[in-house]
C-alpha cells in the first residue's frame, strides 16, 4: 500500500512535467512512423511495377528459353526479373523474394528436339501461396502454349518432310488427316506437355533463420516499443536521485516501511509508464499506421502472450532503472550512463536495424541485451503470428535479465 | 519523568572515519533537548541513527522503550523527522505533500484528512495549502517541512537545523510552533542547531557535540554557569606558569590558562630557517581568564599586570552564553 502511495506520488510528479510525457509518448510514435515509412520504402523498392515480380534464372540462354521468358512477361500480371543462380538462392534464403523460376541448361535444345524437359519453380514456404499459385499458372499457361506450338510445328514439319519424300502420297495428307493430326497433338500437349513445371517448396531446415518472410517495416513497431520502454528506466534512476538530493529519500527511510517497499514504490511508476507506452505504441501500430497508409501491425494470434511479454518487458525496464540508480552517483552520470547504455542496447536489440539483418553482421552479439529477447518475442507474436509456446525462451531470458538487474541494483544500492 | 530516549554508546563509522565516537545521553518525555555543535560535529549522523536512516556501527538506543536495532518499525512510528534539507516535492502542493507523507505513515481517509488540516493549522499554511511548494518563500517551505514531520503526531520529534536560511519572521513562527507543540501537546523534541540563541530559547537541556563526541551535557543554565561570570582573554608580552598560578589566585577569578598558540607558518620559498627564526614565530600569548564576576576580575587582572610592568597587548570580554561556553570548551566558534 505504501509502495502504491510512492508510485502515485511519482506519477503525479511525472505527469506535471509535460516535456517528459511528450518524450515518452509522442517521440516513440514519431520513431514508429519514420521507421515504418523508411523501412517500408526499402522493402517495397523492387515492387514499383504493379505486376508481380518473378525472379528468373536462365541457365540455358537459348532461343526457346528467351521465348518462354518473353511469353511470361507479356502474359500480363507477371514481370520477369533476371537473376543469377547465386543471387536467386540468396534472395530466396533471405525471403526477400517469394519464389524463383529456373530454366535448366539445355532447355532450348530439348524443346527444339521435342524431348520433354522441366522448369523449376521454387516457392519459399512463407510465401503468399495464392500469389505463388497464380504465377505458377501463368508460367504453365505460357509453357503449354510454347509446347503446343513446338509440337505442332514439329508435326507439320514431319508431315511436310514425308510429303516431300513421296509426292504420290499427297492424298494421304488430306485436310481431314491434317485436322486429326492437330487434334492429336493438342491432346498430347495437354496430357504429356513437352515442358513440365515442377514446383518445389523447400522443407523447413533445422536451423532455419526465423526472420525469413518479414518485411523491414514489420519489425519497426516492436523494435521502437522495446527501445522506448527501456528509456523509462532512466526516469526511475533520476527520480531516486532527486529524492536523495532534496532529502525526501531520508524522510522515507525514517518512515515505517521496508526498503523493499520503498524500491518497489520507485519502480512502479516506471512499470506503469512502460505499459502505457506499449498500449499507445501498439494502438498506433495497428490503427495509426493504417490511417497513414503504412503497413500496420496486428496483435497476432495470441494477444495474451503479447500482454505477458509487455508486462515482463516493463518489469525488466523498471529493474534496470534500479540498477542505473545504484551505479550512477550524479545526475550527469545518470544521463551519461542512460544515453550510453540505453541507446546502445536499443541498437543491439533491433530498434533501428531489424534483428535478422543485425544477426547477419554481428552474429550472436545482440543476444547479450534484454532488448533483443523482448523484440524477438514481440516480433514472433505480432508479426509472425506465433504463439506463447514459441516465445517461452524469450520470456525466460527476459525474466533472467530482470532478476540479475534487480539483484545487482539492490546489492549496489546506496541507501545511506 | 520517564526517558523517551536513552542513547547508549552510539558509534558510526564511515570507512576509516569515525563520525560519531560513542555518544550517550537521555531525553525525558516532554523535554526539549538541544544538540549543539558546528557543522560536521556528528549531530545529523546521530539523528540519522536514531531515526533509522543509518544503521549504527556499534552501540544502541531505546526510544519509547524500543531498541533501535531490533524494533525499528515501532521506533519509526514514535519518531517524527524534520530533516535539515527541504525534503519536499516542489511541484506538488503542500496538501499533496502532506497527504503523501501521511499515507507513508499509514494514515488513510478521514484520519489523514484531519491530520493534514491539523498540521496545516500548526504551521499557519491552511490558506495556501493548494499551491505548489516551489512557489513558496524559503520560510514557508521550512514550515511545510516541519508539518510533514508532524503529520503522524509523533511522540518524539527530531528537528535538524530547522531554521537554516529562514527569514526572522518565519524563524519566530517556527520557535512558537515548537514551543506550542511541547507545551500544549507534550511532544518531546530534539532540536539540533548551531545557533546558540535558539537552543537557549527553546531547550531545557543540551548536549554540546564536537568531532563526534559529547563534550558537555547539562541544563542550559548549568552550561552557561560553567563560565561563571564570563571569560576574559588577556594578551600579554610573556607568560609563564608562575604568572598563570598567580592570576588564578586573584579575587573573582576562577581559572587562568594559556590559550593554544597559533602554529608558525611554513618558511617562504627562498627564505632560510635562520631568517625565519629571526622573526616572532607566534602572535602575542593570550591568557584565558574564567571569571566569577567579570567586572571585578577585569580590574584585578589589570592591576596585577601593571604591578609587574606587563603591558596589555589585547583584551576581550566574552559574555556568559552558550556561544562562549562552546568557545571555552572547544577553542573554536560554532560557525567556523
Amino acid at each position: 500500500m505504501k509502495a502504491l502511495s510512492i508510485a502515485y506520488k511519482d506519477l503525479q510528479i511525472f505527469f506535471k512535467d509535460r516535456g517528459s510525457v511528450i518524450v515518452l509518448v509522442l517521440l516513440p510514435l514519431l520513431f514508429v512512423v519514420v521507421m515504418s515509412g523508411a523501412l517500408g520504402s526499402i522493402g517495397q523498392s523492387q515492387e514499383k511495377d504493379s505486376r508481380t515480380s518473378l525472379p528468373a534464372v536462365n541457365l540455358d540462354n537459348g532461343a526457346m528459353a528467351q521465348a518462354l521468358l518473353d511469353g511470361i512477361d507479356k502474359a500480363g500480371g507477371v514481370r520477369v526479373e533476371p537473376y543469377t543462380e547465386t543471387d536467386a538462392a540468396t534472395a530466396l534464403d533471405e525471403a526477400s523474394v517469394p519464389f524463383v523460376l529456373t530454366i535448366p541448361q539445355g532447355f532450348s535444345a530439348d524443346v527444339e528436339a521435342g524431348r520433354p524437359t522441366a522448369l523449376h519453380f521454387v516457392v519459399h514456404q512463407d510465401a503468399d501461396r495464392t500469389k505463388a499459385e497464380a504465377v505458377r499458372l501463368v508460367i504453365e499457361g505460357v509453357t503449354r502454349d510454347l509446347s503446343l506450338q513446338i509440337q505442332l510445328l514439329a508435326a507439320l514439319e514431319q508431315m511436310g518432310q514425308m510429303q516431300a519424300g513421296s509426292p504420290e502420297a499427297a492424298e494421304a495428307f488430306s485436310v481431314e488427316r491434317m485436322q486429326a493430326q492437330a487434334t492429336s497433338q493438342f491432346k498430347s500437349a495437354s496430357l504429356q506437355p513437352l515442358v513440365d513445371v515442377v514446383q518445389k517448396v523447400p522443407e523447413q531446415e533445422a536451423e532455419r533463420e526465423e526472420n525469413e518472410g518479414l518485411t523491414l517495416a514489420d519489425v519497426a513497431v516492436p523494435g521502437v516499443a522495446v527501445l522506448f520502454v527501456f528509456m523509462t528506466a532512466q526516469n526511475t534512476a533520476r527520480s531516486i536521485f532527486d529524492e536523495k538530493e532534496v532529502g525526501s529519500f531520508r524522510r522515507l527511510l525514517a518512515a515505517p516501511m521496508s526498503k523493499a517497499a520503498l524500491l518497489i514504490g520507485k519502480m512502479l511508476p516506471n512499470f506503469i509508464t512502460g505499459l502505457v507506452q506499449l498500449v499507445v505504441i501498439f494502438a498506433f501500430g495497428i490503427f495509426g499506421l493504417k490511417a497513414l497508409g503504412l503497413t500496420p501491425i496486428t496483435m497476432g494470434k495470441s494477444p495474451l502472450a503479447v500482454v505477458l511479454v509487455s508486462v515482463l518487458l516493463s518489469i525488466c525496464s523498471s529493474a534496470f532503472g534500479i540498477l542505473l540508480a545504484a551505479l550512477a552517483r550524479t545526475p550527469n552520470q545518470i544521463g551519461g550512463l542512460s544515453s550510453l547504455l540505453l541507446w546502445l542496447m536499443g541498437l543491439l536489440g533491433g530498434a533501428f536495424v531489424p534483428l535478422f539483418l543485425l544477426e547477419r553482421f554481428l552474429g550472436p552479439v545482440p543476444k547479450i541485451v534484454p532488448h533483443y529477447w523482448a523484440n524477438h518475442a514481440l516480433t514472433n507474436l505480432m508479426v509472425r503470428g506465433l504463439g506463447l509456446a514459441d516465445v517461452t525462451l524469450d520470456l525466460l531470458v527476459l525474466l533472467g535479465f530482470t532478476v540479475v538487474f534487480f539483484a545487482i541494483g539492490l546489492w549496489r544500492f546506496d541507501f545511506d | 519523568m520517564p526517558a523517551i530516549l536513552e542513547v547508549d554508546n552510539l558509534i558510526k563509522k564511515f570507512g576509516d572515519h569515525l563520525a560519531v565516537k560513542g555518544v550517550s545521553f537521555s531525553v525525558e518525555e516532554g523535554e526539549v533537548f538541544g544538540l549543539l555543535g558546528p557543522n560536521g560535529a556528528g549531530k545529523t549522523t546521530t539523528i540519522s541513527m536514531l531515526t533509522g536512516v543509518l544503521e549504527p556501527t556499534d552501540g544502541t538506543a531505546h526510544i519509547g522503550g524500543y531498541d533501535i536495532r531490533t524494533d525499528l518499525d515501532a521506533v519509526k512510528k514514535i519518531n517524527g523527522l524534520v530533516p535539515q534539507d527541504l525534503a519536499l516535492y516542489p511541484t506538488l502542493s503542500a496538501r499533496a505533500n502532506l497527504n503523501f507523507f501521511g499515507q507513508i505513515y499509514g494514515l488513510r481517509g478521514k484520519d489523514l484528512k484531519e491530520r493534514v488540516e491539523d498540521v496545516l493549522r500548526i504551521v499557519s499554511l491552511t490558506d495556501r495549502a493548494n499551491e505548489a511548494v516551489e512557489k513558496y518563500s524559503g520560510g514557508m517551505k521550512r514550515r511545510v517541512n516541519i508539518a510533514a514531520g508532524l503529520i503522524h503526531n509523533p511522540r518524539l520529534l527530531f528537528l535538524d537545523e530547522p531554521t537554516v536560511g529562514v527569514d526572522p519572521q518565519s524563524r519566530n513562527h517556527i520557535f512558537e510552533s515548537v514551543l506550542r507543540l511541547n507545551r500544549e501537546r507534550g511532544m518531546s523534541i530534539i532540536y539540533t542547531s548551531h545557533y546558540m540563541e535558539e537552543v537557549e530559547l527553546l531547550c531545557n537541556r543540551a548536549a554540546v557535540i564536537d568531532q563526534g563526541e559529547i563534550i558537555a551535557l547539562d541544563t542550559i543554565k548549568n552550561l552557561i554557569a560553567m563560565l561563571g561570570g564570563g571569560v576574559i582573554k588577556v594578551g600579554v608580552p610573556k607568560v609563564d606558569d608562575t604568572l598563570l598560578t598567580q592570576m588564578s589566585a586573584l579575587p573573582a577569578v576562577k581559572e587562568a590558562t594559556l590559550m593554544p598558540q597559533p602554529i608558525a607558518p611554513p618558511p617562504v620559498a627562498g627564505e632560510s630557517i635562520e631568517q625565519k627564526e629571526g622573526k616572532p614565530l607566534t602572535a602575542t600569548p593570550v591568557v584565558k581568564v574564567v571569571a566569577e564576576n567579570s567586572q571585578e576580575a577585569i580590574i584585578n587582572v589589570i592591576n596585577f599586570l601593571s604591578q609587574r610592568d606587563l603591558q596589555l597587548t589585547s583584551l576581550k570580554i566574552l559574555e556568559p552564553n552558550l556561544e562562549s561556553v562552546f568557545l571555552h570548551l572547544t577553542g573554536k566558534k560554532l560557525r567556523e
